[in-house]
């Protein structure tokens, strides 16, 4: 197949199409970003994390306040904890936590809940573009990264991952890392399924 | 300004090129692993580096605005880039004043209303220069942030004009930028044609000006092409096909 690859400027559509990665001029449609152009939408190639409500995101506790507390998220917006959804556990900086994003407003604060605290594990970091990759198709990639590594393994939205302390977690990390460098390069899938089997038997 | 006459003969400049032919120009997009996005241009000599940052939490707190990434810029040529460089380098009157321009360019094209509070950081350094180096540097900032998956509006290109032994000529290279009578740089939005960056030195008349916007506006044309070649090589030919869930997620 030809290479559908689209840049900053391109024009997609001679109609107008409202999307998150679409510029409209004119009645025409271009694109904003490097990205797949594919069934008259944009699949971003690279680039930040744009926070939505209700994504489930890994975080780590950057600051304990009075009324909450404050989270890095890998993104340019700190999270908050309102203390009030949290009054039963206590979080110190450094804890590492996984939670849905309650609202985030229009100058981008995010407010977090239903916190849960992760323990001690391995935290990674990807490009948030490859984070639907690493899930894959039904969750398709991660489970097979979880069944032949036995870690448990958490992923979000926002490109942080976290990785159980038990199994295999180099080889996890190692897993994840090639989805994220071939993700665009067709076969994945295939490829992943023999480099887990032939690694996991080493 | 004293000129040279051998600057123009028979049509030819002084590196044997038409008056309106670009010097050799490649970029590369994506050449750095630890910044967000990259490009590296050879402009003829020029050799010019860009590394792009962001949107990051902006610092210092007091440049944010809660409207609009702030973009930053840092243009610099290495002490090593030119013979007049040497001994000189690091931010100085010159390399502050492009940067600014630069900065007003881009933040034309990047969408930084969608980066509230955030900053976005763009380095472009110059490792070897001659002539035309902010139009270089501003070329390979364009790429840098689309490489880095910023959402902007339009690409961005750069080229300067010029008149030289009586001629308007298209980019300059460095003995006809200072020796030469006049030297305008331009840079422009691929699609609209939009001027961004316009600094001119010399004298011209209208008509000249004019000349020199219709010369650079058909090259711009031709370093969009590499620019787009450039952030498509990245990624290659073989695409994978089956990504569509990726859109449903």
């Amino acid at each position: 197949m030809e290479s559908d690859v689209v840049v900053p400027g391109e024009k997609i559509a001679d109609k107008p199409i409202k999307s998150f990665y679409t510029y409209v001029e004119n009645g025409k449609t271009y694109s904003t970003v490097v990205g797949l152009f594919r069934n008259g939408k944009i699949i971003p190639l690279n680039g930040p994390y744009f926070p939505e409500k209700d994504d489930l995101v890994v975080g780590v506790i950057s600051e304990v306040k009075i009324h909450g507390y404050g989270v890095y998220l890998a993104t340019p917006y700190d999270a908050f904890i309102p203390a009030r959804d949290v009054v039963r556990s206590r979080f110190d900086v450094g804890d590492i936590i996984v939670a849905n994003v309650s609202n985030v407003d229009e100058v981008r604060n995010i407010t977090l809940t239903n916190v849960r605290k992760l323990g001690l594990g391995r935290l990674i970091e990807v490009p948030p573009v490859k984070v639907p990759r690493i899930i894959g198709r039904n969750n398709s990639m991660i489970n097979m990264i979880k069944e032949k590594t036995g870690c448990v393994i958490i992923v979000g939205r926002n490109g942080l991952i976290w990785i159980s302390p038990k199994g295999k977690v180099s080889l996890a990390v190692d897993a994840i890392r090639k989805v994220v460098k071939e993700a665009h390069i067709p076969g994945l899938t295939d490829r992943m399924a023999r480099f887990m089997s032939h690694e996991s038997e080493l | 300004m004293e000129e040279i006459d051998e600057l123009l003969v028979n049509g030819k400049r002084v590196d044997g090129r038409r008056v309106d032919e670009l010097r050799p120009l490649k970029i590369k997009a994506h050449v750095l692993n630890s910044a967000d996005g990259s490009a590296y241009v050879e402009w003829g000599n020029n050799k010019v580096i860009a590394g792009v940052f962001g949107p990051t939490q902006c610092l210092p707190y007091h440049i944010a605005s809660p409207l609009k990434a702030v973009i930053r810029t840092q243009y610099l040529m290495a002490p090593f880039s030119s013979p007049e460089e040497h001994g000189r380098s690091g931010p100085n009157r010159r390399s502050i004043e492009i940067s600014k321009v630069m900065r007003e360019a881009l933040e034309h094209v990047v969408m930084v209303e969608k980066f509230p509070r955030a900053m976005i950081e763009v380095y472009v350094y110059v490792l070897q220069a001659d002539g035309g180096t902010r139009c270089a540097a501003t070329t390979a900032a364009s790429v840098a942030l689309a490489d880095a998956g910023l959402p902007m509006r339009d690409m961005v290109a750069a080229v300067a004009v010029g008149k030289v032994g009586g001629e308007m000529v298209l980019d300059l290279n460095y003995i006809e930028d200072s020796k030469g009578s006049a030297d305008m740089a331009l840079a422009m939005t691929h699609r609209n044609k939009d001027i961004l960056l316009m600094q001119m030195e010399g004298i011209l008349t209208k008509e000249e000006v004019m000349k020199g916007v219709k010369m650079a506006r058909n090259a711009i044309d031709k370093i969009h092409e590499l620019q787009v070649k450039a952030l498509k090589d990245v990624y290659g030919s073989e695409i994978e096909e089956n990504l569509s869930y990726m859109l449903e997620m």
